[in-house]
């Protein structure tokens, strides 16, 4: 009789703590469809006021660093190396399909993120990466946010450095675009926060010694090294440190919500170039 | 004798403790924050860290996203207090789209933090 109680009660925990990862889970994710009811921010202060704010607070405090030496510039010159270095079944390397040094990709970052069919999402240049050493080389896929896929990503989307920001948002990149930009603005986390509030509505403003940057300049320059990592990072690991501070749940390295919200983010920088590795506090 | 007077004394009494539990200790825990508790949490990242967008007495590099708590304090009287816990405990219910964390609703801080620091921004409002 009491074993019969005692195996009620787990099976009913059980069911309960079921039930609660399943409401923290879609509390932390939650979907983002409701893109149509989504009212913009009126930005806070024109990138020009951003710019002229960030000077007077933190002055050229990051670009004489960089000047100095940035050290993303080493794990570039590893992923030059590993460009040309052949990996997998069908004894490969980047540089077989692609020129010397990537000759023929110059310019090819410019449209990434952009909408492929065999993924019916959106392809990220790390993706598409990833994508080719499985395909065309019969290699394995490098583990996201690993030194190697870093560098490699690095080296390839620096083929592009100083070209224009052009992703597209037609066709059958809109419904993703419209579920990164409502991501961007769902309320998410302990603290109640979206992206959009802080970086649209309260851009230019201080929280405690912080400058908020304004998303303009959001997706031009990763991966970049930023001080507080001491390591070169990617702009979704920089999703995921937000996520965090948000007290919310942060999603896996190119996740689908991650790869929508990458393209909505790299579409506000269109027209801006390219510049990578960053250098970044 | 001593019976009589015990059982006869017993409705007062129990009226006596209904309405101490009832009516004081509600009423002592609503106004009974600590505001030198209520400092602690409001300076505290991992706390209030109110500092983080509003401008406090007595700390550097305050955030300038929401007012400055000593001049908005001066806009509420003894009488608001339930108005200024509701805008820590909840503040969406003035403004549906307001950056402030729903410090009660998301449990942030507990109820008993929440009256710290409610009597901490009234202390602000004697020191003016």
């Amino acid at each position: 009789m009491t074993i019969d109680k005692e195996k009620i009660i787990v099976m009913l925990s059980a069911v309960a703590l079921l039930i609660a990862s399943g409401l923290f889970y879609s509390y932390a994710v939650a979907d983002a469809n409701a893109s149509d009811t989504i009212k913009e921010y009126k930005p806070s202060v024109s990138s020009q006021e951003y710019e002229k704010r960030y000077k007077e607070f933190y002055g050229n405090f990051t670009e004489q660093m960089a000047e100095e030496g940035n050290p993303a510039d080493l794990t570039l010159d590893d992923g030059r190396d590993l460009f040309s270095t052949v990996a997998g079944s069908k004894g490969k390397s980047c540089a077989s399909c692609h020129g010397k040094d990537g000759k023929k990709l110059k310019g090819a970052a410019t449209s990434y993120p952009k909408y492929d069919a065999s993924l019916k999402g959106i392809k990220t240049l790390a993706l598409q990466i990833n994508m080719c050493r499985k395909n065309k080389m019969g290699a394995k896929p490098m583990k996201y946010e690993s030194y190697d896929q870093l560098a490699l990503d690095l080296f390839v989307k620096s083929l592009s450095n100083g070209m224009l920001i052009n992703v597209s948002i037609n066709g059958p990149a809109r419904p993703f675009y419209e579920k990164g930009k409502a991501f961007y603005y769902k309320r998410m986390g302990q603290l109640n926060f979206s992206c959009a509030i802080c970086h649209v509505k309260y851009a230019g403003h201080k929280a405690r010694a912080n400058l908020i940057s304004n998303n303009r300049h959001h997706a031009d320059h990763w991966p970049s090294y930023r001080l507080k990592w001491a390591k070169t990072g990617s702009l979704q690991r920089r999703f995921r440190g937000c996520t965090k501070n948000m007290r919310a749940k942060p999603l896996p390295y190119q996740s689908d919500l991650y790869r929508d919200m990458e393209l909505y983010m790299t579409y506000i920088s269109n027209g801006l170039p390219i510049k990578v590795p960053g250098f970044r506090m | 004798m001593y019976k009589k007077t015990k059982r006869r004394l017993m409705l007062p009494a129990s009226v006596v403790i209904a309405v101490f539990l009832f009516l004081v200790v509600p009423a002592i825990a609503m106004a009974g924050g600590n505001a030198a508790k209520g400092e602690k949490v409001v300076k505290t990242r991992k706390l209030g860290n109110c500092i983080a967008c509003h401008v406090l007495p007595g700390l550097a590099f305050p955030g300038d996203i929401g007012p400055d708590l000593v001049k908005a304090m001066q806009h509420y009287s003894r009488s608001d207090r339930a108005t200024v816990r509701q805008w820590v405990y909840d503040a969406r219910k003035f403004n549906s789209d307001t950056i402030m964390p729903p410090f009660g609703t998301n449990k942030i801080l507990t109820n008993q933090q929440i009256d710290d620091v409610v009597a901490y921004l009234y202390s602000l409002k004697k020191s003016k």
